[in-house]
């Protein structure tokens, strides 16, 4: 399936280049890790050394709404899939 | 009841008496509660020039209108007073349960005049309010200090107190109820340069609201959300410490004093790693969240420490900040400060100043009686922060705050206080997020991580290095926090569901102030209070000059920080003509005539003719 996959600004430079990447994949795990395999740098940024995703992102994807979803869950053709960064602390 | 109880608490420690005043009904509908409400008392009731130490000073804890309610995570408490780190406005945001109860006893607010002869504390019950000597608690540690309360006054006994810091006027001293601390900006030194030691209250609720049938629906509503929302469940299992390794990895995460943005091992102070030592959650009254993670020590040098927390701030402050990744020295460290009641940012800061000072030479062996602050030598980095809450030794010079101690030092040694207007600079790296930058320069209370947040840098949506073009979203988003400052709800609420709008229903509910239910009418209340705290500080003297940041973010670049490397603010200035503009400030950063009218501080206006005269 081809999704498209958009980027917070802190990781567009090691994506793309903008603000969504096209990639390919059944799931968003599958997704995720072909925009891995195409632009290598994003993967120090998104995931920790053991492979986790980083707990300050959260990837959603927009069909009706946006939903949040983890790395098993299917995609379709041209679904959108929302990488957010969530930074609120104290 | 409508939400407030319309009632303020007046103590004169002096004369040791008490009053109760009405709190007018326009007073809430302008100032709206919390913050704001209590900035408006102590803006009309304080001269300017006062000592933020000296018996004039006058400390208020005020409530918000869904205080108490069973509405969740609304039941903080807001502290504001003249801060003696500044010379400025304070304020500082409380949880655990005092505020709850104190609203049950019948207070929206205490204010607190004067100065008592010897060691004090107030009693309220069902009776009445009660000024008594504090002789069998003074000296002990903020645990120590609830637990005898709860033995004289019975278990049900709620407080809000200070520590040992607070005593001997560490001048970033925390007020502390439970385990959660009002920590930043030095209000625990004013109690305790009060001779106040804690207020006690014996009560019940529950409150009534203006409509209970549609609060108690929307309340429900609140509720449901929360108990399924990904972010409220991430804030239950981790607290804030999921911050830090994404943040280090952006170089966001300051590292050394702020000298770079790499931690070494960084991994060993992340969530998962901490996780690991979690026995349980806590949290505030009336918030179903708990983020306070709870974690024990058990083996090891520092095996026995227990803490609620290290949160992201306190991660950095006594960690990163110090080049420390040993989960035992951090845990220890966190609840030295939560016992001998003070603030772990700016005392992480000043240790972090110390060792910066040590690593250059500008201070060696024999100034620090004999401690050796290299950076991650934790063992001695508890060692100091014992003495700075007990005002000994080296200690009582870090306890004056960096920048008092840079002065005092001399050497250059001003160069290396991170600090913006006195107030140490938080766990995010201004040249790493511009908008930070700038939020930290222009805060009335000094550099503070709550006084607005840069969210559309923070969620990707906008250039955290550009320079310009930001002014305007930091103004609306202080004015934003004023309004959450003001509910005085929690500031993790709008990540998990809680939006203007459900915010603005639960206020008309409880109220009946149907303006409450215009997302207009609310701005103009925050931009009110901002407003009022500037011209509470330009009555002081402030102005542009003290809206800047340390030298060494306007001219070193930054090191060692991922992405962030090589950055520097050079356009401060920009950012701050920009900011002044959209709030309707001169570019001296001092409200016009124009705008004080435009926002209902007419009676201001004589004021700031005064000092720009």
């Amino acid at each position: 399936m081809s999704v498209r996959v958009k980027l917070p600004s802190v990781l567009q430079e090691f994506g793309c280049g903008a603000e969504a990447c096209e990639v390919t994949g059944k799931t968003v795990g599958e997704c995720i890790k072909n925009l891995e395999m195409g632009f290598p740098n994003i993967k120090n940024h998104l995931f920790d050394r053991q492979g986790k995703l980083l707990h300050i992102f959260g990837i959603y994807l927009k069909s009706d709404g946006i939903q949040p979803v983890d790395l098993d869950t299917p995609v379709q053709e041209n679904d959108e899939l929302i990488i957010l960064s969530f930074i609120m602390g104290g | 009841m409508r939400g407030y109880t319309g009632k303020l608490l007046r103590v004169n420690l002096s004369k040791r008496e008490s009053q109760v005043e009405d709190i007018p009904e326009q007073l809430m509908k302008d100032f709206l509660g919390g913050r704001g409400l209590a900035v408006k008392y102590l803006y009309s009731e304080l001269k300017p020039g006062v000592d933020a130490l000296g018996p004039d000073n006058k400390l208020l804890f005020m409530m918000g209108p869904l205080g108490a309610t069973t509405a969740m995570s609304v039941s903080r408490i807001a502290a504001v007073t003249k801060s003696p780190l500044t010379g400025g406005v304070a304020k500082s945001i409380a949880g655990g349960n005092f505020g709850a109860f104190l609203k049950f006893a019948g207070f929206d607010g205490v204010i607190l005049e004067g100065k008592a002869e010897k060691p004090t504390y107030i009693h309220i019950d069902g009776n009445g309010v009660y000024i008594l000597d504090a002789d069998e608690i003074w000296g002990l540690d903020t645990e120590e200090t609830q637990n005898k309360l709860r033995q004289m006054h019975g278990n049900s006994t709620k407080a809000i107190c200070i520590g040992p810091a607070g005593e001997k006027l560490v001048r970033y001293a925390v007020v502390i109820s439970e385990l959660r601390c009002g920590g930043r900006t030095g209000v625990g030194a004013v109690m305790g340069a009060k001779h106040l030691k804690a207020i006690a209250v014996n009560s019940s609720g529950p409150l009534g609201v203006y409509d209970p049938q549609q609060f108690k629906s929307l309340a429900r509503e609140q509720i449901e959300g929360l108990r399924t929302s990904p972010r409220r469940i991430q804030m239950t299992d981790f607290g804030t410490s999921y911050l830090t390794l994404g943040l280090e990895k952006m170089g966001i995460f300051p590292v050394k004093n702020f000298q770079e943005g790499h931690l070494e091992g960084v991994e060993n102070i992340g969530d998962e790693a901490l996780a690991k030592i979690k026995i349980k959650n806590d949290g505030c009254w009336g918030c179903m969240t708990k983020c306070g993670q709870v974690r024990k020590i058990t083996e090891g040098p520092y095996a026995g420490a227990v803490s609620e927390g290290p949160d992201y701030e306190t991660i950095w402050s006594l960690g990163g900040n110090l080049a420390n990744t040993d989960q035992g020295a951090l845990i220890a460290a966190d609840s030295i400060c939560d016992k001998l009641g003070m603030d772990t940012v700016s005392a992480g800061s000043a240790i972090g100043f110390a060792c910066e000072l040590f690593e250059r030479g500008i201070i060696t062996k024999k100034d620090t009686d004999g401690l050796d602050l290299t950076w991650g030598n934790h063992g001695d980095m508890i060692k100091l922060l014992e003495k700075i809450g007990r005002r000994e030794g080296f200690g009582e010079l870090l306890g004056e705050g960096t920048k008092r101690a840079a002065e005092r030092i001399g050497k250059g040694a001003e160069a290396y206080a991170m600090h913006v207007k006195g107030l140490e600079i938080p766990a995010y790296e201004p040249r790493a997020v511009k908008g930070y930058g700038l939020i930290f320069a222009t805060s009335n209370v000094g550099a503070h991580h709550m006084y607005g947040r840069p969210r559309e840098e923070l969620a990707g949506k906008a250039d955290r290095f550009a320079e310009e073009g930001k002014g305007k979203d930091i103004a609306r988003n202080e004015i934003s926090q004023a309004v959450e400052d003001s509910v005085v709800q929690c500031s993790f609420t709008p990540a998990t569901g809680f939006t203007p709008e459900s915010r603005a229903k639960l206020l008309v509910a409880a109220t009946g102030f149907n303006e409450f239910s215009d997302p207009a009418y609310l701005d103009l209340i925050g931009e009110r209070i901002l407003c009022l705290e500037r011209s509470f500080n330009v009555r002081e003297g402030f102005n542009r000059k003290d809206d800047t940041l340390p030298a060494r973010m306007l001219t070193e670049p930054l090191n060692n920080a991922g992405p962030a490397t090589g950055q520097v603010i050079r356009n401060l200035d920009t950012l701050l003509d920009e900011y002044y503009d959209a709030l309707g400030y001169s570019r001296q950063g001092i409200p016009t005539e124009e705008k004080l009218r435009q926002i209902g501080l007419d009676w201001v206006i004589e004021d700031i003719k005064r000092v720009i005269s």
